[in-house]
This record gives structure tokens, C-alpha cells and sequence, in this order.
């Protein structure tokens, strides 16, 4: 236009363009609100089927180690308490994923070691305690579940070394790992077994504050024990 | 680097300093790479020497108009989007006739202008 060469005065066509401009700017922020919205709707959704894949990944593994019942969806409840209360739940969102996949390596070991009756020989042993590591491999890869996989390699690993499959003590084992190693004894101590009845809550406490220091971090009972009256335990 | 840069290369043809700048802080909000030129022979030559994607032509200039350069550019290679405060059928016919893709009236919105040129430049020319 020949109309403002624009060195002086603002001119009324560049007046109008500007208020064109500024409603553009509010039609913008509102698609981008819009758009923002469906994003999170659509991550929820995301999330839930990723969440439900990985449950019913974790319950095929379950379904071949008969008689668990509801234990993995208890570990996963107790698990979540547990971290949240550490003050750690956000940095770990997939913490859950590994509480419901720690076992997934034991689609590795052969089926008549899982269910064999009497004791193992120190070979089935051998390769009974590598389904952390088959765990592990199987998880490694998948973006977002670092944790998760942590979890599984660890879950088998003791506070003071003793454990396997690479007897990591203390803060070389995971804090995830940690938590759920606890949670995990916590929630086998509870349940009925075909050889014993459950603990109450509170000799289960007991133990695990037996064994503080031993096989489970200290801090991590402290912080574990004080919470069981107020678990919610799924499937009961 | 030249292939992709000259994909996104926008050609802006306006006497008015002002118009010119608004629409390169518009088309370079979205990554678009902006030339300008003062008038149709400056355009012209910008344009022999490297074609851009899309040339934002307004219609009303002195010495050359709008039409004029637009007839002397190949349309059918490089699109011409015509801009003009004069948005009347006659001038769209005009345009139209001249070769021009089609026509922005002044005052234009910036998502208005956004979404021509990108659909402009997302178009791969052979």
C-alpha cells in the first residue's frame, strides 16, 4: 500500500491490522488450549492402555505361577503407598509397571522347575534365580520403564548383599527395588499359604522390623511399617 | 541446506515498510525463511536470482503494479498470492486472470496468511 510509509505517525490501515492481529492472538491461545486438552485426554488414554498391556503381561506370568491370587495387584497398591510416602512416586512413574512385572523373567525358566513339588537341585537353582536378568532383558529397551526394569533385576537383591542375582547391598540396590522387596515378603507374610495361615498385619510388622538391616533397608521400614494400618488391600 | 530452505522461502512484495515487517514476524514465528522486495523490479530480480516457495504480491504499488509482476512471474511453478486492501470481485478477477492462487484482503489474519503459505510450501513443486 502507498498509503503509510510508515516512518511517522500510525497510520489507520497498520490501526487495523493490529486489531486483526490481537483477536488472531486470542483465537490462537484458545485452539492452542483445545489442543492442549485433547493431548492430556488422549496421554490419559495412552496411559491406561499402557497400564492395562502391562497388567495383563504381568498376569500371564502369573496365571504359570499358580496360586498368587491377587498378589501382584496387591504389590502394585502397596508399592505405590510405599514410594509416595518415600517422597518418590513422581520421579518413578513406572515403578508400578515393574511391582506387576517382577516375575515376567519366569516365562524364561522351564515349567517343571516353577511347579516341581519337592526341593531344587543346586542346577534348577541356578536357573531359577536367573529370571531377574530375564526380567531385565526383557524391559531393558522399552523407553520409560528404566525403573521398572530395575525393579525386576533387583527384586531378589538383600540389603546386606546376601542376595541375588548380583548380591548388591545397600544403596546399590535400587530404591524401587528396595521398596519393593519389601512390599513383597509384606504381602506373601499376609496371604494364606497352603502350609500356613496369613500373619496378622502386625506380626508382619514385626518381622519386617526383624529383618531391617538384614534383608530390607532400614529407612525403608521405618517408613513401610507405620503405614500398614492404613493400606487399602485390593481383593479383599 | 539450499533445498529445504528455498522450500520454505517466502517472497514478500510491498511498498509499505510496515506491512512488510508484520508479515515477516508472522511467516518467521513459523520458521518460514522471509525475502522482501520494495517493488516489482526489485521482485523480479529476487526472483531470477533464487526462485522462492511462495511470493505475497500487493497489488497496489508504484511504477510496476502488483498485476504487472505477477504476469511476469511463472505461476505455474512459483504461486502468487496477491495482498490488497481492495478485496472486491473485480480485483479478485483480476488477480485471478493475472495468475495469482488467490487473493488476501488487508487488514489479513496472521493464522489466515499462516495456513495459505503453508499450504503453499508443503506442496513439493517438480
Amino acid at each position: 500500500m502507498s498509503a503509510g510509509h510508515s516512518h511517522g505517525a500510525p497510520d489507520t490501515a497498520l490501526d487495523r491490522q493490529l486489531q486483526v492481529f490481537a483477536r488472531d492472538v486470542g483465537e490462537l491461545y484458545r485452539r492452542q488450549k483445545e489442543r492442549s486438552e485433547e493431548l492430556e485426554s488422549a496421554l490419559a488414554t495412552i496411559k491406561t492402555a499402557y497400564l492395562e498391556t502391562i497388567r495383563s503381561l504381568a498376569f500371564v506370568v502369573e496365571a504359570k505361577d499358580a496360586g498368587t491370587g491377587q498378589h501382584l495387584e496387591r504389590c502394585r497398591v502397596y508399592g505405590v503407598a510405599l514410594m509416595e510416602a518415600l517422597g518418590v512416586a513422581d520421579q518413578h512413574p513406572d515403578a508400578e509397571y515393574g511391582f506387576l512385572l517382577h516375575d515376567a523373567g519366569k516365562v524364561g525358566v522351564p515349567e517343571r522347575i516353577l511347579s516341581k513339588p519337592g526341593p531344587l537341585t543346586a542346577m534348577e537353582w541356578r536357573i531359577m534365580r536367573m529370571h531377574p536378568v530375564i526380567g531385565y532383558q526383557m524391559l531393558q529397551h522399552i523407553p520409560f520403564m528404566a525403573t521398572a526394569a530395575e525393579i525386576v533385576r533387583c527384586h531378589h537383591e538383600m540389603f546386606d548383599g546376601t542376595g541375588y542375582p548380583e548380591g548388591l547391598a545397600g544403596d546399590k540396590i535400587p530404591l524401587a527395588a528396595r521398596a519393593f522387596s519389601l512390599v513383597d515378603a509384606f504381602d506373601a507374610m499376609t496371604s494364606d499359604r497352603p502350609y500356613r495361615g496369613a500373619m496378622s498385619l502386625d506380626q508382619a510388622g514385626a518381622e519386617l522390623v526383624k529383618m531391617a538391616g538384614t534383608q530390607f533397608d532400614p529407612e525403608v521400614v521405618a517408613v513401610f511399617v507405620p503405614m500398614i494400618d492404613t493400606l487399602s488391600v485390593p481383593g479383599r | 541446506m539450499t533445498g529445504s530452505t528455498r522450500r520454505r522461502t517466502v517472497l514478500v512484495v510491498d511498498d509499505d515498510a510496515s506491512i512488510r515487517a508484520v508479515v515477516r514476524a508472522v511467516l518467521e514465528a513459523d520458521d518460514l525463511v522471509v525475502t522482501e522486495a520494495v517493488d516489482g523490479t526489485e521482485a523480479l530480480a529476487a526472483i531470477a536470482a533464487a526462485a522462492p516457495a511462495v511470493v505475497l504480491l500487493d497489488v497496489m504499488m508504484p511504477g510496476m503494479d502488483g498485476l504487472d509482476v505477477c504476469r511476469a512471474i511463472d505461476t505455474a511453478t512459483i504461486p502468487v498470492v496477491m495482498l490488497t486492501a481492495r478485496d472486491d470481485p473485480a480485483t479478485e478477477r483480476a488477480c485471478l486472470d493475472a495468475g495469482a492462487r488467490l487473493l488476501l484482503g488487508k487488514p489479513f489474519s496472521a493464522i489466515e496468511l499462516l495456513d495459505v503459505v503453508e499450504g503453499f510450501v508443503g506442496v513439493d513443486v517438480p
